[in-house]
């Protein structure tokens, strides 16, 4: 708590100052009269100006929350002395805003407590700290001022909001693990695959009686096994493009929140790599602890300024499981997440990259040399853009506004003309 | 709003010295003219000092009427009092960190009390001292002259003291 003198004080002192030795040096007590006022004024301030501790207690509704949903925030305020004036402001940050006038001016009186209802919108995904209170008592008199700030905040997370995806990108080979994928190999499951002839040991449940008749010799059927497959989410940190309120970050996060939640539904391991200046990383398992995991961690991802060289070495090796899908979700700005994905490619993952369009916020620029700049960047773009397409990774565009759905079935029809390289 | 007040309030108080008839009517009225112009300057600005100097300016228009005048006794000096204490308040006022005072509608009503109950006790504090000046008859003489200046000083000097103590807790 921290407590000072206003301007107020020091001028009436002046003036009273003034005003009595001026009065004294012209024998004139009208002078006199004119300063009075102020020194009693200022006398009387300062002997019932006492020191005062604001307390707060903050309660949400919930700790939980979906981007751009309502969380209300309820404060009781309460104060050691009486405070004529109260100026509270509860600190939301950028990324929370509130409908109800912050700050506001209240008067408290001796021993009250003060609720407050805080309706606050979450703008954007991220852990925020609310709940904190920076006040400002003023006496009565207004000479004296004390300023503090409670602490104490709950901790508010909120969720990126889903994308709306209906079908999954489906990795080019399963995993051992029951799941909802039809593999590609034979084995137990519903799927029909094809028709081959009877050997020994095959049950006599699988005998297709159709062919057997029409053929003369037992044949059976053959069927694809349901399997899970590893999925691992790959989300570029090294820098992103921003403008207002979003950037590609968001609509990675976004993605990827989206992503997860729907590859756990289908039984499939999901893992994260945040790749930028702080490594972060959750190895593939199954569950819907993981998600709130992934979701937990997605909402620690931030865009650190980092100047060290990084590759895939840095991961551990576990982190990218064998035969995994990786989804990787970059805005293609930095040299280091590119080398990444190509090296991943070439390491033989089964890879496709989202491209978080950074377009929509970099303007075009107004001079003849800035648009001829940025008509180079965007061919440079495109150039890379090629160079994935060569190596058999499907790349595609998602930007703000454009259905996920859109950009998944892109990269399906890429998958199903392509072919798998190995070296 | 208070602002303006403030300042309507100072060029009603500048008036009542700069349109007396007297000698130094131009030094009255040009200190007229710099204190509500510095007021008003000092409130648009939200500058503490600027209204501070506003209102010594707007005191010594006030004070040229007796150099002017001599030895007659302003019975209207309570009536300054309480104006001048009003404008220091309104312009104060003015200058404080915007903030709505949606869940206190009162604080406004109140706070206009607590200003009219101030200005009164102004007037009422002015109206003492002159009286008891009118009633002194004769100088007090060297000692009672003495005795004043350090009453001032010890006033002033008490209530720096307070307010020193007040900003260091």
């Amino acid at each position: 708590m921290k407590r000072a003198a206003t301007g107020k004080l020091r001028v009436y002192l002046v003036l009273a100052g003034l005003g009595l030795l001026a009065a004294l040096a012209l024998g004139r007590p009208e002078l006199a009269a004119l300063a009075a006022p102020f020194a009693v004024f200022v006398a009387i301030g300062l002997a019932v100006g006492r020191p005062v501790e604001v307390k707060a207690a903050a309660e949400l509704d919930y700790e939980r929350q979906l981007e751009g949903r309502l969380v209300t925030v309820l404060l009781e305020i309460s104060a050691t002395e009486p405070v004529e004036r109260l100026e509270l402001l509860l600190d939301l940050g950028e990324s929370l805003e509130t409908e109800a006038p912050n700050p506001i001016l209240i008067r408290l009186g001796r021993g009250e407590r003060r609720e407050l209802e805080f309706p606050v919108r979450c703008a954007r995904w991220g852990t925020y700290e609310v709940g904190n209170v920076v006040w400002r008592a003023r006496d009565g008199f207004g000479l004296l001022v004390s300023e503090g700030r409670t602490t104490g905040g709950h901790r508010l997370k909120v969720y990126p909001h889903g994308e709306n995806v209906q079908r999954l990108l489906r990795p080019l080979e399963t995993q051992a693990f029951a799941g909802n994928q039809v593999a590609r190999s034979r084995g137990e499951g519903i799927e029909f695959a094809d028709l081959r002839p009877f050997v020994s040991g095959d049950r006599v449940r699988r005998v297709n009686w159709r062919a057997t008749a029409r053929r003369g010799e037992p044949w059976v059927n053959e069927t694809h096994p349901e399997r899970n497959s590893d999925v691992v989410l790959f989300l570029d940190t090294f820098a992103e493009a921003r403008r207002d309120d979003l950037g590609t970050l968001d609509l990675s996060v976004r993605a990827a929140a989206s992503l997860a939640a729907l590859y756990l539904r289908e039984k499939d391991r999901v893992g994260l790599v945040s790749f930028g200046g702080v490594l972060n990383w959750l190895t593939a398992t199954s569950g819907t602890t993981q998600l709130y995991r992934i979701v937990d961690s997605l909402l620690d991802a931030e865009i650190a300024l980092s100047y060290a060289w990084k590759d895939l070495d840095v991961i551990p090796p576990r982190t990218l499981p064998p035969r995994a899908l990786v989804v990787a979700l970059s805005p293609l700005l930095d040299e280091r997440a590119v080398g990444a994905l190509i090296d991943l490619r070439a390491r033989g993952f089964d890879l496709a990259v989202i491209e978080l369009s950074p377009y929509p916020f970099v303007p075009e620029g107004e001079s003849e040399t800035e648009q001829l700049a940025y008509r180079l960047w965007r061919l440079r773009r495109d150039a890379l853009r090629t160079r994935y397409a060569s190596l058999g990774v499907p790349i595609v565009e998602w930007r703000e506004g454009v259905p996920m759905e859109a950009v998944v079935e892109e990269v399906r029809a890429f998958r199903r003309h392509a072919r798998v390289l190995r070296a | 709003m208070t602002g303006a007040v403030a300042v309507l309030a100072a060029v009603g108080l500048a008036a009542y010295p700069a349109a007396q008839d007297i000698r130094l009517q131009p030094l009255s009225l040009a200190l007229a003219v710099v204190g509500v112009f510095v007021l008003a300057l000092g409130v648009l600005a939200r500058w503490p000092a600027a209204i501070g100097f506003g209102l010594v300016s707007l005191g010594g228009t006030y004070a040229v009427l007796f150099a002017a005048e001599g030895s007659r006794l302003d019975r209207l000096a309570p009536g300054y009092a309480a104006g001048l204490l009003l404008v220091a308040e309104l312009a104060f006022w003015s200058i404080e960190s915007r903030v709505p005072a949606w869940s206190d509608p009162e604080l406004a009503i109140w706070r206009l009390a607590r200003l009219g109950l101030a200005c009164a006790g102004a007037a009422v504090l002015g109206a003492v001292v002159i009286a008891d000046s009118a009633a002194a008859t004769g100088g007090g003489g060297l000692l009672m002259e003495t005795l004043g200046v350090v009453a001032a000083i010890g006033a002033i000097a008490l209530v720096a003291v307070l307010a020193r103590r007040h900003a260091l807790e």
